[in-house]
């Protein structure tokens, strides 16, 4: 007590004079700072409410790799279409033992081009682990019991597109595809003609003649008319012309598939699933993605983030895939549920029932063809706009200024929360085809991506829905352990394996599709081992489950081990002197106990 | 993809041209013998080429006849064995991406050797008759052929181990029975005569009966005619591994054929880890994807879509299954299986510990609202195109003779397969090589004999009888599925074993190892024997020269369906003040339509485009600017197009014609 007493004074001069020398900016943020009641200055400051560009992607990895070079590793996993490099963050306290031996989680995001802001949710994962590391137990508990790889844009190419690009930004790579069988590739995309960075909608004034006419609700929308009457205004579609003189407008943009069709479980060729392309891992990106998959057999879960909507995806992506086991089940359950309440206007979903089917994509891999535990969030729900139980009422009054009806309520966020910056007005244009024309409409950063002021919000949920994932991924332990001598040289030895998470270390659906190796229960010493079986309730009387196998110094455990379960394996064994028990699981770590039969 | 042409043979490119140009001499000085020579110099062979041996006979023919064939490698293999394509077309002319092209493909099996000697044989004979047989050089001048003699060239040379074991797969190391050990547990041949068969042994829990008509021979005893079990089977060897199995994780790999998109086996182990995960296939497809002016694929491998086309509900053959090997193979069945446990699981109620699961519902096990079905994949060939597919069949069996064949297998992930559900194109499988027709199928035997005389000596006709197996669609042998009637070996002793063994004799090959004793490690007193490795997949070499020279013939033939789209005719009118009227008809003077009806469903065939070069602002009425027929039928079918349009007198007009399977056509229209 005394000693305490003394101390505190020293730690509030220290603090004192150390806050000091920061206002004088001399002296960056200290973990010495962690207990103090004031936030520590962070290492790397990375604004969370802006996009960024490929580029600037790269770089703020670039700035945490030199940051943190402990526990970073950067490297490119292969070369876009456009010779982008794919970059790919490793997070591994190599204190605590090498990648392999250790659980990692993968997240990937932006594979689709202008699905942008998991990108920008990974580099804030990232950042959060390393700022916090040392500072908040939980988070270092986590770098330090697993390891993170983290691919921010799988889609370089079309993340440019999408940031600079002259086209809307699609889901697509750019690998070039004859969208319309003229033998040309990417010959007609969507054009920027009046310069203004915007692809917006093109109408014609057409008294009288139209399909559509001026909202009454707000100028600046267009409404379809009744069947039967007439409107002033036809819509001609995107900003564009025809690049290519067919004869057509906008026919034949870049690209011209779905990259997250393009993976091996569940894989359809393209006139079942459109954007497939020809065979899975054809792109540069998903066979980049997947050799890294491939090499990393100690991932035991995956997020891959996606926009939109406001969805904890699960697999399977088409119904005739047929549901998981009960027991696979319930451990994608158990994280869905708690993702639901980590994330408000989320729902916890089944890709192909709730949301629509998918061939072959990344969900199915790595769920079904690599036997891993696998979600994917659909970032940001358009009912984030309106978030209070008042402001919902009112959305549903017809004639509320927020009243969802035609977009109103888009227009009234967009007026007086982001002050307009997302509306293009309508503006006269000569179009070379059309003649003359008005042009106008929303940004391509206004609907699939969350105002910039609430990214981080959505950053930060979303990552603390992966972390709980990554920290309920299989973690082996052993348990009480028992020797009773049964013979001379013959013992009964009892040890006690448990799986505290909620995943368990082989998924069923891994197991009956062989994706997974076996765990494996070894034994060494001295010792021939009789028999081996299983105890179904320790405290109970009875003979327990023989083991049928040959080798029975090398059990294969091909289902492995549960999760949130301790099991009692029983040995029969002849000898003396240690016997060692290890438990060894690709995913699940490797643990061992060492009794001494005597 | 690289051309090996350029330097690394420059040399010997000279060397061949002096040759030619020394056998051009000794021909003109009245020497016959010489261009005779020349060509033996090239095919002479005793036996199955070595890779070496195909490496050198296809460049040797790419340097002596360069000016109409060139060799590409499409890839390289882990061994580091290139993946050879021999291109034959004359370059003068239509750009050869530009014309209609025949892919040969073979050897995709390891244990196929045959087919590389049939594609081989048919780039010979092409390149060999280019001078002197006018029908073959308007083919060579016209048309290309891609001619791949050998797929998976890592598996064929496994023929040429002192050891001989008849695997298909490539070298890949794989897990087969997902034990965490890789290739553990291999053949092991006991009895030393370097062929790896397989192994009977007396067992009174066993499931199979030595065959009442041939003792060499095993059959499914059937419990219901009282037949019971005395022997197991098991493949040729030792439990390297100590896990209860013999030699269930042999060396390697994946086997090409069951690597490809359509009907692609998930998760069995020679399927390799996912589609195209191989060196070769990839290889292979990449080409055909950048190669789509390929019209029709002609393949030699294990599956038939030849001797037996498909049926009226466009379904191939059921495949024709040696048991004695099939058994063998279901010993293992079980060995990726073992270890799985219910312990602590919870719909056990057992465990303890964690407890409290009760919070968490599964409400997500049952879908809530039910969705319509998603569209599938077509598993069966579309009606339309059967009567193409079924003419191809008959000139087959007109052209070889073929009629009967050894073992097939049912084609899950073959190449062909893709060729025609994926890529959209006809597309043909064949081993290559029969057996003689036996009496007893000549008869008139509608079918209703299967089953009636169980064991019968001759093999039920082959559509009844494997139904009546039960197999799955792909008709493969599953593992872990149900045996008893329904596995390999049925009741019925439906397997081709019998008379596969006949006809292999009656033509004189060594097929079957005679049964000897050994005492085996952990079985006791065991008997080795069974099919010769590579004697149902290959015949005796002296049959490769024949073989060859038909299915050049056949290829030949092949060439000359090819859809052929021309522009037919061309009708200007003037209607007066600057405006003319276009009349355009196209017309497929080819047999094949330009896209299968498949092909159009798949969309993997571009339709036919026509396209008028004019500004779109010039045409005032009638067909786009651009015009598609998914199809345009062969046989003389046309397709006519009419364009009102705007131009000044005297003007030249374009028109353009692309086929994908046929190429480019222009006609230079003058509006007058």
């Amino acid at each position: 007590m005394k000693a305490n007493t003394r101390t505190i004074p020293k730690a509030v001069i220290g603090a004192v004079a150390l806050s000091l020398l920061i206002f004088a900016g001399s002296v960056p943020g200290n973990l010495a700072w962690s207990q103090e009641a004031s936030d520590p200055q962070h290492t790397v400051e990375v604004p969370w409410n802006r996009w960024m560009d490929y580029g600037e992607v790269v770089s703020t990895m670039e700035r945490f790799a030199e940051a943190w070079p402990e526990f970073l590793t950067l490297e490119s996993i292969g070369t876009s279409h456009g010779g982008r490099e794919i970059m790919l963050m490793r997070i591994n306290n190599p204190s605590t033992g090498t990648e392999l031996s250790k659980a990692a989680m993968y997240i990937e995001a932006n594979i689709h081009g202008n699905e942008i802001q998991g990108g920008e949710t990974s580099l804030y994962t990232i950042w959060y682990l390393m700022e916090n590391y040392g500072r908040v137990e939980k988070i270092t508990q986590l770098v330090d019991e697993r390891v993170f790889y983290i691919i921010p844009c799988v889609n370089p190419d079309g993340r440019d597109y999408f940031m600079h690009g002259t086209g809307q930004g699609s889901r697509t790579g750019h690998v070039p595809v004859d969208d319309d069988n003229d033998g040309l590739f990417d010959e007609d995309p969507a054009d920027d003609m009046n310069g203004n960075g915007v692809i917006e909608t093109i109408r014609k004034y057409v008294p009288g003649q139209g399909t559509h006419r001026i909202s009454h609700l707000d100028s600046r929308l267009m409404e379809e008319v009744p069947p039967g009457e007439k409107g002033d205004w036809i819509v001609l579609g995107r900003e564009g012309t025809d690049d290519d003189g067919d004869g057509r407008v906008n026919e034949d943009s870049v690209g011209g598939y779905d990259p997250n069709r393009n993976f091996a479980a569940d894989w359809e060729p393209n006139y079942i699933q459109r954007g497939a392309m020809d065979y899975p891992f054809q792109l540069p990106a998903t066979r980049a993605v997947n050799d890294f998959l491939m090499a990393h057999p100690n991932i035991a879960g995956v997020q891959t983030y996606h926009n939109s909507g406001g969805m904890i995806l699960r697999p399977p992506g088409s119904e005739y895939r047929g549901e998981f086991t009960a027991e696979d089940l319930e451990a994608y359950d158990a994280l869905g549920e708690t993702g639901e309440r980590l994330l408000p206007f989320y729902e916890y979903m089944i890709l192909w029932n709730d949301l629509y089917t998918v061939h072959g994509g990344v969900l199915d891999w790595t769920a079904d063809g690599l036997g891993i535990i696998s979600f994917s969030n659909e970032l940001w729900n358009g009912g984030q706009y309106f978030t209070s139980p008042d402001l919902k009422e009112d959305q549903q009054d017809p004639f509320s200024p927020i009243t969802p009806r035609q977009g109103v309520a888009n227009l009234f966020f967009d007026d007086l929360l982001e002050f307009g910056n997302e509306y293009v007005e309508w503006a006269p244009f000569d179009h070379p085809v059309y003649g003359q024309v008005e042009m106008g409409g929303w940004k391509k950063t206004r609907g699939r991506l969350p105002p910039r002021f609430m990214q981080e919000e959505l950053a930060h949920r979303n990552m603390a829905f992966t972390l709980y994932q990554a920290d309920e991924m299989p973690m082996m332990k052993v348990g009480e352990t028992s020797v009773e001598k049964v013979d001379d040289d013959v013992y009964r030895v009892r040890i006690d394996l448990s799986n505290p998470k909620i995943a368990p270390t082989v998924l069923e659906a891994a197991a009956q599709n062989k994706v997974v190796p076996p765990d494996l229960i070894v034994v060494e010493g001295d010792v021939d081992v009789l028999n081996a079986g299983w105890v179904e309730n320790k405290f109970a009387p009875g003979a327990n489950l023989r083991i049928d196998q040959h080798d029975l110094k090398r059990i294969m455990v091909r289902n492995g081990h549960p999760g949130r379960v301790t099991r009692t394996l029983e040995y029969l064994v002849r000898g003396d002197g240690d016997m060692t028990v290890r438990y060894v699981s690709v995913k699940g770590g490797t643990v061992e106990a060492t009794v001494e039969l005597n | 993809m690289k051309k090996i042409s350029t330097t690394r043979s420059r040399g010997r490119q000279w060397a061949s041209r002096l040759v030619l140009l020394l056998a051009g001499f000794i021909v003109l000085a009245g020497f016959p013998g010489g261009t005779l020579a020349l060509q033996e110099e090239e095919h002479e062979s005793t036996d199955y080429r070595t890779y070496e041996q195909v490496t050198t006979m296809m460049q040797t023919m790419a340097d002596h006849h360069a000016d109409i064939a060139s060799l590409q490698s499409l890839g390289q293999t882990l061994e580091g064995r290139d993946v050879w394509m021999l291109q034959i077309g004359n370059p003068a002319g239509v750009p050869l991406e530009q014309r209609p092209a025949l892919l040969v493909a073979a050897n995709f099996e390891g244990n196929q050797l045959i087919g590389s000697e049939l594609a081989l044989a048919t780039a010979h004979h092409l390149l060999h008759e280019y001078g002197t047989d006018e029908t073959i050089k308007a083919l060579v001048d016209e048309h290309v052929f891609y001619i791949v003699p050998r797929v998976n060239p890592d598996g064929a040379e496994r023929y040429f181990a002192t050891v001989k074991g008849d695997i298909k797969k490539n070298t890949l190391p794989y897990d087969d029975d997902n034990d965490a050990r890789v290739d553990e547990d291999g053949l092991d041949d006991l009895n030393g005569d370097g062929l790896l068969t397989v192994m009977r042994v007396e067992d009174p829990a066993g499931a199979y009966m030595v065959h009442p008509d041939d003792s060499r021979l095993m059959k499914r005893a059937d419990p219901a005619k009282g037949e019971e079990g005395t022997h197991s089977v098991y493949w040729e060897g030792v439990d390297d591994d100590n896990d209860g199995f013999y030699n269930e994780d042999g060396p390697g790999g994946v086997d090409i054929n069951r690597q490809f998109q359509h009907a692609y086996p998930y998760y069995e182990a020679d399927a390799g880890p996912h589609m195209i995960s191989e060196l070769e296939s990839r290889a292979l497809l990449d080409f055909a994807i950048d190669h789509r002016n390929i019209a029709v694929v002609l393949t030699y491998g294990e599956s038939d879509n030849l001797v037996t086309a498909a049926n009226q509900r466009g379904e191939l053959g059921p495949p024709s299954t040696i048991e004695l090997r099939a058994f063998a193979e279901a010993s293992n069945a079980d060995a990726a299986r073992v270890g799985m446990y219910t312990v602590g699981r919870r719909r056990r109620g057992g465990g303890f510990g964690f407890g409290g699961f009760g919070g968490f519902g599964q409400q997500s096990g049952e879908p809530e609202r039910r969705r319509p079905p998603a569209p599938q994949p077509a598993t069966t060939v579309n009606s339309s195109d059967l009567p193409y597919l079924e003419a191809v069949s008959e000139k087959y069996k007109e052209i070889t003779g073929i009629e009967e064949l050894a073992a097939t297998r049912a084609p899950a992930g073959a190449f062909f397969e893709y060729a025609y559900f994926q890529y959209g194109v006809p597309a043909f499988s064949t081993p290559g090589w029969g057996l003689p027709a036996t009496e007893e199928e000549s008869g008139d035997r509608p079918g209703g004999g299967a089953g009636a005389d169980g064991g019968a000596a001759t093999r039920a006709p082959n559509a009844n009888a494997r139904q009546a197996m039960g197999q799955a669609p792909s008709g493969m042998m599953r593992r872990g599925a149900p045996r008893g009637r329904s596995g390999p070996g049925g009741a019925a002793g439906d397997g081709a074993d019998l008379q596969t063994l006949r006809g292999l004799e009656a033509r004189g090959a060594n097929a079957f190892v005679d049964w000897t004793p050994v005492q085996h490690p952990t079985l006791g007193a065991v008997e080795v024997g069974g099919f010769a490795p590579y004697a149902l997949s290959n015949p005796d070499f002296a049959m490769a020269e024949e073989l060859g020279a038909k299915h050049a013939e056949f290829a030949i033939y092949l060439t000359s369906l090819f859809p052929e789209v021309r522009i037919a005719s061309t009708e200007v009118v003037a209607e007066g003040g600057g405006v003319f009227k276009i009349t355009a008809e196209v017309e497929n003077v080819g047999f094949l339509p330009t896209a299968l009806a498949h092909g159009v469903r798949a969309r993997a065939v571009n339709p036919v485009m026509v396209q008028l070069q004019i500004p779109p602002e010039d045409l005032i009425s009638g067909d786009p600017k651009t015009s598609f027929f998914p199809s345009l039928d062969g046989s003389g079918s046309r397709e006519s197009l009419t364009w009102i349009i705007q131009g000044d007198d005297g003007a030249e007009i374009e028109l353009l014609l692309r086929s994908q399977k046929s190429g480019t056509q222009t006609a230079t229209l003058t509006l007058r």
